[in-house]
């Protein structure tokens, strides 16, 4: 069951360099940074569960050596990591539009002023 | 009480809290008041100036007395010797860096003021340079991995957004796009890499990372340091990810060319600097070495050869910029006392001349309106305050007596000696021939840029050119005069500065208890607690700048002398001239209009010669950013197997 979250998450980051380094479309190198992205939330979130755990919610006294709960840190983590991914997705696909505006294509291959 | 609770305030230990605070708020402050001009330039001044003097007020607790200030957010502090809160620490290596970032953005600020003057959107710029400043902070003294990750993407994104700021610059966008995507992989790195190590240590700060990891052995963790290596890297501009930097830099406006060169890389830097020395505390290892002074010697000879080539005044400055973090790279990697003081030492030159670099190349746009080499010359005749700091700018880059470029670079030229002394390997001598080629590749570059620009003919377009303002020439010329202080007392900058720094980078037992209590890094890892080693500053060849500071007077000094004396001459004989212009001197043919010596045209032989390199790396420069991401990607997959293989 675990085994296969890894596979899982560890597949959608190959998967979103891949998009990344082969697309040539714009918007697509932006799905392929969310994917990227979804798969390290993933893999956070995979870290942090203990199978069998009950949630990480407990009031002064509750707390016992003996609570098995699951990790509530990486959950914290991954809640973080999900804000930044959606700032990444916005400020880039702001960047697609001007660059749309100013290139009047969506094609990195002629977006290339800058070289050598 | 209340009287006791403000007293608590100015006790040193809330001091980095709220110099990163200060920016965060000037912010927050310019975004609610920054439609008013003055308000807003008061805000930003008060808050990277007050950032400025706390740092400075640091100097002495951290630098003199050795300590080093652990903050506890919320004062939630350890329990059971378990770290619960989220920490700051600042030692003496954070604070040097802080130091410097904080010094980048006082002055880059000042220059801001009339420099961004004639833009649109002035409010959102100061909201967005002090969030990059105080990501940059933020990251320089946090106590946290996770924290250091949010810092580094807070300061991307700034820097992101600032480089695109200028949109209707050619290229501003693209170069943005471009630094977002490989950024980005930069940035998921770092976190698989931070989420790695939380699954092996169940903590996220560093200091109990340091006293778990290194006892930990197997691939998970090897694959955490690639990755936390990688994304440092894309931070730190090291190649392959330099296109990233040149881009950037050329696009934006300059104050963030300087913030972005001066202060950006230094943060990929100690990021790398935590995670070989304090945190996996392997920098013993032949094969760590190896890789960074590997990488920080190809770093050093692409770019600067790859700025050779360039014709862009501020795209040529940003190969240059990531040439000089190679030298720094290759000192630390080094893994001696010496090479650390000397990294630092250059990290810090590196900031300083860089910055006044930048701030020329944005003088001369300012001015004329473009920064092409081709389109310039002969500005030293309008504009001859910036060509005098230009020209300390680039004899401190290049390395010349008896500005701070030398002092440094003398000091890694030794530090790669004397490792190739101790350890016999050959590589290493090798890597001070590259070090010595490279600096005179960069002085080539430098004479180029000084012809093209100030020297020779004024072009017609750059008749209008004019002194810049005075809050641009003092900016200029703080940073000018700081060139020239840490060239002239090498000593006392090593002394005060550098070696204390160095000093905490081989003594992690420091660290560990500064951050829980005295003994805590032997109570938890045992026989295995890193031991502070012993630290040993050679003093061979340290050399006396005052008697060179004296030669370089005397040699002004005639030339001046001469300079009059034949000006003195010229004057009667134009006045000669226009009685009977017959008489004047005769070449043969039609006196031309115009014939400025390009700089392109200086070292021909030599491009010539090297047509085939300069040609293929001009090619492999494609500026698709399918490529760059390649290489991104190339570069961690090389890096993951060496690490496997080796460690």
């Amino acid at each position: 069951m675990m085994t296969l979250n890894y596979i899982a998450s560890f597949f959608l980051i190959v998967l979103g360099l891949y998009c990344i380094v082969v697309k040539y479309n714009l918007v697509k190198t932006v799905i392929g940074l969310s994917i990227m992205d979804y798969g390290v939330n993933l893999l956070i979130i995979t870290i942090g569960y203990n199978p069998g755990g009950t949630a990480p919610i407990f009031t002064q006294g509750e707390l016992q050596a003996a609570s098995y709960f699951v990790d509530p840190i990486p959950q914290a983590l991954t809640l973080t990591s999900i804000v930044i991914g959606a700032c990444v997705t916005a400020m880039s696909l702001a960047l697609v539009i001007k660059l749309k505006e100013m290139y009047g294509t969506l094609d990195t291959r002629e977006i290339r002023r800058l070289r050598g | 009480m209340k009287y006791i609770d403000l007293l608590n305030f100015l006790n040193p230990q809330h001091f980095p809290i709220f110099a990163i605070m200060l920016y965060f708020l000037g912010a927050f402050f310019i975004v609610l008041f920054g439609k008013n001009r003055i308000a807003r330039n008061c805000i930003a001044f008060l808050a990277t100036g007050l950032s400025l003097t706390l740092l400075i007020l640091l100097v002495k607790p951290i630098f003199l007395d050795g300590g080093i200030i652990a903050y506890w957010m919320g004062g939630r502090i350890p329990a059971g010797g378990y770290a619960i809160g989220i920490a700051l620490e600042v030692d003496a290596l954070g604070l040097f860096f802080g130091l410097l970032v904080a010094t980048a953005v006082f002055v880059s600020c000042l220059y801001s003021f009339s420099y961004m003057s004639e833009d649109d959107n002035e409010p959102q710029y100061y909201t967005l340079f002090l969030m990059l400043a105080g990501g940059v902070l933020g990251m320089v003294f946090s106590g946290d991995l996770f924290n250091m990750f949010i810092m580094v993407e807070i300061l991307t994104f700034a820097a992101v957004a600032l480089t695109a700021f200028r949109n209707r610059v050619t290229g501003a966008l693209e170069a943005a796009f471009k630094y977002l995507v490989v950024g980005c992989i930069g940035s998921t790195c770092i976190l698989a890499g931070t989420i790695l190590l939380y699954q092996q240590a169940h903590t996220l700060n560093l200091a109990q990372l340091a006293t778990i990891i290194p006892n930990c052995h197997g691939t998970n963790v090897t694959v955490a340091f690639v990755l936390l290596f990688i994304g440092f890297c894309t931070k730190a501009f090291i190649v392959p990810f330099h296109p990233l930097a040149a881009d950037a830099h050329g696009a934006a406006p300059a104050p963030v060319s300087v913030l972005i060169s001066g202060v950006l890389t230094k943060s990929g830097i100690y990021g790398i600097i935590r995670l070989t020395f304090f945190l996996f505390q392997m920098m013993n290892l032949g094969a760590v070495q190896f890789w960074l002074v590997f990488l920080g010697s190809v770093s050093m000879f692409v770019c600067v050869t790859m700025a050779l080539a360039q014709h862009d005044f501020k795209r040529l400055l940003a190969f240059h910029s990531i040439s000089q973090i190679g030298y720094v790279l290759t000192a630390v990697g080094l893994a001696t006392a010496l090479g650390a003081s000397a990294g630092l030492y250059h990290a810090m030159n590196h900031t300083l001349f860089k910055g006044l670099l930048f701030l020329c190349a944005g003088a001369v746009l300012h001015e004329t309106g473009t920064t092409d080499l081709g389109k310039l010359g002969g500005l030293s005749k309008k504009m001859p305050w910036t060509t005098v700091l230009f020209l300390i700018g680039a004899a401190s880059i290049s390395g010349i007596p008896p500005f701070n470029g030398f002092a440094s670079k003398w000091l890694i030229y030794q530090a790669t000696y004397e490792k190739a002394v101790e350890t016999g390997n050959i590589g290493f001598a090798f890597v001070t021939i590259v070090a010595l080629v490279t600096s005179t590749l960069t002085l080539a570059s430098f004479v180029k840029v000084t012809q093209s620009v100030f020297f020779g003919q004024l072009p017609k377009e750059c008749e209008n050119a004019k002194e810049v303002s005075w809050g641009m020439r003092l900016a200029m010329s703080i940073l000018a005069i700081l060139c020239t202080l840490t060239g002239l007392f090498p000593n006392a900058v090593q002394k005060f500065l550098t070696q204390p720094a160095a000093r905490t980078m081989y003594n992690v037992s420091q660290y560990i208890d500064g951050m829980f209590q005295k003994g805590y890094a032997v109570q938890e890892m045992g026989m295995s607690a890193p031991e502070a080693a012993a630290v040993r500053f050679e003093t061979v060849g340290v050399w006396n700048p005052g008697n060179w500071l004296i030669l370089l007077l005397i040699a002004l000094l005639s030339i001046c002398i001469v300079a009059v004396a034949s000006k003195y001459d010229a004057v009667r004989q134009n006045k000669s001239e226009k009685v009977e212009a017959k008489y004047s001197l005769f070449y043969g043919g039609e006196p031309t209009e115009f014939s400025q010596v390009g700089g392109g045209d200086l070292f021909w032989g030599f491009k010539h010669n090297w047509r085939h390199y300069f040609s293929f790396m001009h090619d492999l420069h494609s500026g698709i950013v399918n490529d760059y991401s390649l290489w991104a990607v190339v570069a961690l997959a090389l890096a993951m197997v060496y690490a496997l293989i080796v460690l």
